[in-house]
């Protein structure tokens, strides 16, 4: 039984990195095709954590996942905030409950465990955090403004459908306050980023075009891609 | 304790908790009624000024459909007790005050009264010993406008509305004005009122960036006259 929370815990590890290895393949990327194959090389690091689900699926037969979801719903949640951005990056829209629950079925289409609405809800929550991260730092991109707006709108509506559901979910209250800062950090950075691009009477390509030439100028000889993944902090401004 | 005694605690303590939990299911539905009217205002910071309007109205219902609620709180609770049981629902109403006092700014541009606010609310006088609209539920409603009207300064000029955030500036200014004419006492809601000088400090920003790029037609501060 030990094993199976080890495992668990470990879960964790994987699925945190994926968030990083998102956010810096993001941020090399440009345009949706892009996103999209930043989303796929996510979902395949994802296939690990699938799999250690798998190897430990039957320690959680029936009761005995309710007996250990305390050890499982961190590392649980952690994958389904990989699993939601990865689903963002491509579709742009939030993953459904059945879709995260149809990435933990063996092929014969039954589930490992049942998912809980409450695992799920405070995953997808700490999307929004990782989605702050993603708008800021995509500023320095051609269309990043664009992109950073589009995000900010998808947050702002992830808040508000979220407050419903905040009294039947334990510990979703401070996630919500989470999600607020969050929000209201994007709101912040667009808002800079219109009232700025105010003072250019410049079409946004041309806008974009200027600041891609600058950015390419300095982020040749800095060798930031070999950094370490596992530094959040350099994913703010 | 003779048994007499400890059986008419007894009741009377189950008299109580009865209360309670009748009190407690009216408040839970009051705050679903009140979590739906948020999300629905809370569109406010992606409409464009032309609609907001018709979004406003279309909160109103669930906004009015919370008179029935308090009326039914009011018929369970005691006469002569509106203290004792205020603190159950005290943050939903809160948030109704808000969410009129919200509706109200962005339809007419003016501040709610609290006795408008009583009556959107259906308060009724003869209740009052029972369910009231205290002066500081409301206070602490207006405070939340507040802190909402400094987002939606800086979401107005995502948006390209740059009149917004001049309009918001002139109203909390006032607004901030009558709150300091006011003795506090040294409790939450002090601290509250504290905390809005940053939200004015904010909006004071947005208004300052636009019009120091001339984003707005005419000049919002009164020309100095320099001789």
């Amino acid at each position: 039984m030990v094993d199976s929370l080890l495992a668990a815990l470990l879960l964790h590890a994987p699925a945190k990195k994926t968030i990083f290895l998102l956010h810096r393949l993001a941020m090399e990327a440009q345009g949706a095709s892009a996103r999209a194959k930043a989303s796929k090389a996510g979902m395949e690091k994802l296939g690990q954590v699938q799999k250690m689900y798998a190897d430990i699926r039957h320690e959680l037969v029936d009761d005995q996942f309710w007996r250990y979801q305390q050890q499982v719903s961190p590392g649980l949640q952690e994958y389904i905030e990989a699993l939601s951005f990865a689903h963002f990056l491509e579709h742009g829209g939030l993953i459904t409950f059945e879709e995260v629950q149809r990435t933990l079925c063996g092929e014969d289409g039954v589930p490992y465990f049942p998912l809980t609405i409450s695992d799920y809800l405070l995953g997808v929550s700490d999307l929004t955090g990782e989605l702050m991260r993603f708008a800021i730092s995509g500023f320095s991109h051609p269309g990043g403004s664009k992109e950073a707006l589009d995000t900010c709108i998808f947050v702002r509506n992830c808040k508000a459908d979220f407050d419903m559901f905040t009294p039947h979910v334990r510990y979703l209250h401070k996630k919500q306050a989470v999600t607020a800062q969050s929000l209201a950090k994007i709101e912040d950075a667009v808002y800079t980023a219109v009232v700025r691009t105010s003072e250019f009477d410049l079409p946004p390509e041309m806008l974009d075009a200027l600041v891609n030439q600058v950015v390419s100028s300095y982020s040749g000889g800095s060798g930031r891609e070999n950094d370490d993944e596992d530094h959040p902090s350099e994913f703010y401004p | 304790m003779d048994p007499q005694s400890v059986e008419n605690l007894n009741q009377m303590l189950d008299h109580d908790s009865d209360i309670r939990e009748k009190i407690k299911e009216q408040v839970n539905d009051f705050e679903k009624k009140t979590r739906v009217i948020i999300a629905i205002l809370s569109k406010i910071h992606s409409t464009r000024s032309e609609s907001i309007p018709s979004l406003v109205d279309s909160a109103q219902p669930a906004l009015h459909s919370c008179r029935e609620t308090i009326a039914v709180i009011a018929s369970l609770v005691p006469p002569n007790q509106f203290w004792r049981w205020k603190d159950m629902y005290c943050n939903s109403l809160r948030t109704a005050v808000f969410a009129a006092a919200l509706s109200e700014y962005l339809t007419q541009g003016t501040l709610i009264s609290l006795q408008s606010t009583s009556d959107m609310l259906g308060m009724q006088e003869e209740w009052k010993d029972r369910v009231t609209l205290a002066a500081e539920d409301y206070l602490h409603g207006l405070i939340t406008l507040v802190n909402e009207l400094s987002r939606l300064a800086v979401n107005a000029v995502i948006l390209g509305d740059f009149e917004q955030p001049l309009k918001i500036s002139a109203f909390v200014k006032e607004l901030f004005s009558g709150f300091s004419m006011l003795n506090l006492k040294n409790d939450t809601l002090r601290r509250r009122f504290d905390s809005l000088k940053y939200d004015m400090k904010k909006i004071e920003e947005v208004v300052y960036d636009v019009s120091l790029r001339k984003l707005v037609s005419k000049d919002p501060a009164p020309k100095l006259n320099v001789n």
